[in-house]
């Protein structure tokens, strides 16, 4: 089989990668300023509404959930294809997956971690936070473990703790490797980081069997995790969230926005780190597939709700859906379904998944779109439900929730620039099992 | 006193080389101890005859031990708070599946990677004294512990299978 990347030796593959880790340019710097700025920008607008109280948020009744579960529920999204492409994958045993698995478990990574801050922020009282979890107390109060939002809580943390594990264990080598090029502190400190990792062939052994077995147990996880955040809305009776649909629409929805955030991450990466020989256009294009793919499975989600809430003949559900589609909030959703399911469409064209700007371009707009996604579920339902006194409106977005906003995609952003700097953004002994071993040519076998 | 002992290792620039003299030492009836390389080698790991690895196990025990972790959290939980609803029963086992899923893959991970880090004895503190940077890299690196007199036998076989350079082991 044809390899997804050029056939370089064992030592390009480890130049190139280490390249990355060397001393930036300014403009690095820069981008790094700037998300540093958004992300202070947040953190003060937070502290903000602390000192102030939750009603510089747009949160009023009948819609309690605003832009906070939007985000909450968007950075869980993004979290998703890093496992799918590194675990799932991995399972498949496709080649394309090396070359952008690294980057894609350091996005989960970032996005799981981002996402877990939006209950606290949603919460006001951020110091009684330690409440929901179960700890001997004096009036013996326990968390209701049949509560969905309680599944929640041990799903993102085990979520966060599995892939921060799985990526861990997937750089040790890698560590190693930065170990014995560098001098001084840094050798010390990657040193630590790789515990005396030597590659003896037990240490691989086990490593592998460990990996795969990681990765069988966080395949499983990623489709539990978003069904868990969608049950947060399908376990009420709220007419357009209690739905059964509801947990695989998340979770394709979930490794749609993921998959372009990828593309996102990896074409600026591609540019500036001059990894034209990893990151090649083919893993793109495989990359751009599985999104027509996903976006298919959108718009059939899409389609499903609205035959489903008339075929059921329930007013309440029926009502709900025309008026997402026909009331107030009617150009947002028209805006997600263009951008979500039609956008994507224009990757059954290979001359738009396999240039960068189409590519960047169309993944912006999906997380656009799949942002809106979650404005429109997440606000509309409680807006609009049974009884028509209680129908009400959003009032937000605020400035400090659109400064939560810019401060968690600056956060996102920062994480990613300093990973890029200081750990291998490809995974280079994942690499070396897919190119030629020194001395043989490609296709080549042993003697 | 160190545990470490007195042998050889051959550094080798290709994989043939190193799979070659692999088989002459078997052949020889030598014990390979040791066998660095820069990435995961199928071909290695089977003249090396590495049985499956044993950390599977430890994922399972993990694994159950998570089920049961949950759902008795969970059961201890609602047994404790004791709020009956309409008359049902405080511990159910629909909604707790969930809980215990979660853990199931929690504890199976905590296991797999405790597994991991038994079998493979890391962390460790000191690389071993015959380890080359370079193995990390594009190198193979062999390594045959032996007495003083087999030494010139072993060298002769790994130089005539292709090594680059053999060096001595000497434990500090």
């Amino acid at each position: 089989m044809e390899l997804p990347f050029k056939a370089i030796t064992y030592a390009q593959a480890d130049d190139a990668v280490l390249r990355t880790l060397g001393t930036p340019r300014t403009l690095f710097w820069l981008f790094v300023l700037l998300a540093a700025g958004g992300t202070g920008f947040g953190a003060f607008c937070w502290g903000y509404q602390i000192a102030t109280g939750m009603g510089v948020a747009g949160i009023n009744h009948p819609v309690v959930w605003g832009t906070y579960l939007i985000n909450f529920v968007f950075w869980v999204g993004i979290a998703h294809s890093g496992t799918l492409i590194s675990a799932i994958l991995y399972l498949l045993k496709a080649r394309w997956r090396n070359p952008l698995a690294r980057a894609a478990e350091a996005m989960t990574v970032f996005a799981v971690a981002i996402a877990g801050l939006f209950p606290l922020i949603h919460l006001g009282r951020v110091w009684i936070v330690y409440w929901i979890l179960p700890y001997p107390n004096q009036r013996d109060l326990w968390p209701n473990f049949q509560s969905p939002l309680v599944f929640d809580v041990v799903a993102i943390s085990t979520y966060f703790t599995v892939s921060s594990l799985f990526w861990y264990t997937g750089l040790l080598p890698d560590l190693a490797t930065v170990r014995d090029r560098a001098t001084g502190i840094r050798k010390k400190i990657y040193g630590i980081f790789s515990l005396g990792w030597t590659g003896d062939h037990l240490q691989w052994t086990h490593h592998g069997w460990g990996y795969l077995l990681l990765a069988a147990l966080a395949t499983p996880l990623v489709i539990s995790v978003h069904s868990v955040v969608s049950w947060d809305f399908a376990l009420s009776v709220v007419p357009g969230w209690h739905s059964t649909i509801f947990a695989p629409y998340f979770v394709a929805g979930a490794i749609h926005s993921g998959l372009a955030m990828v593309l996102i991450l990896l074409i600026p990466l591609r540019l500036i780190y001059k990894l034209e020989e990893i990151l090649t256009m083919r893993i793109f294009e495989r990359v751009a597939q599985t999104i027509v793919f996903t976006g298919l499975i959108m718009g059939y989600s899409y389609a499903t709700e609205f035959f489903i809430a008339w075929y059921s003949g329930n007013v309440a559900e029926w009502d709900i859906f025309l008026w997402r589609a026909t009331g107030p909030y009617a150009f947002w959703f028209w805006l997600m379904t263009a951008f979500n399911s039609v956008a994507p469409l224009g990757f059954f064209f290979k001359t738009l998944r396999t240039r960068l700007i189409p590519l960047l371009v169309i993944a912006v707009l999906i997380q656009i779109g799949m942002w809106y996604e979650r404005f429109v579920i997440i606000l509309s339902s409680p807006a609009h439900e049974f009884d028509p006194y209680s129908w009400g409106r959003y009032f937000g977005p605020t400035w400090v929730e659109y400064g939560i906003l810019i401060g968690s995609f600056s956060m996102f952003f920062l994480l990613f620039l300093l990973f890029a700097k200081f750990l291998p953004s490809v995974s280079m002994s994942e690499l070396k099992e897919e190119i030629p071993a020194p001395g043989r040519s490609r296709g080549e076998g042993g003697p | 006193m160190s545990n470490q002992k007195h042998g050889l290792i051959g550094i080798f620039q290709s994989l043939d080389t190193t799979l070659s003299s692999l088989r002459r030492l078997r052949d020889s009836g030598l014990r390979v101890e040791k066998v660095y390389s820069p990435a995961r080698t199928e071909e290695i790991t089977t003249l090396m005859e590495s049985k499956p690895s044993p950390v599977r196990y430890f994922t399972l025990a993990g694994g159950i031990t998570g089920i049961l972790f949950g759902y008795g959290l969970a059961s201890f939980a609602a047994l404790k708070w004791g709020f009956i609803v309409w008359g049902k029963p405080p511990v159910v086992f629909v909604p707790y599946v969930i809980v215990s899923f979660e853990f199931c893959i929690l504890f199976a991970v905590f296991a797999t990677l405790l597994g991991i880090a038994i079998h493979t004895r890391l962390p460790r503190f000191r690389l071993p004294v015959e380890y080359d940077p370079r193995f990390s890299r594009d190198h193979y690196g062999v390594v045959v512990h032996c007495e003083e007199e087999e030494k010139g036998r072993i060298r002769e076989m790994l130089l005539q299978a292709g090594a680059a350079e053999v060096k001595e082991i000497r434990p500090e």
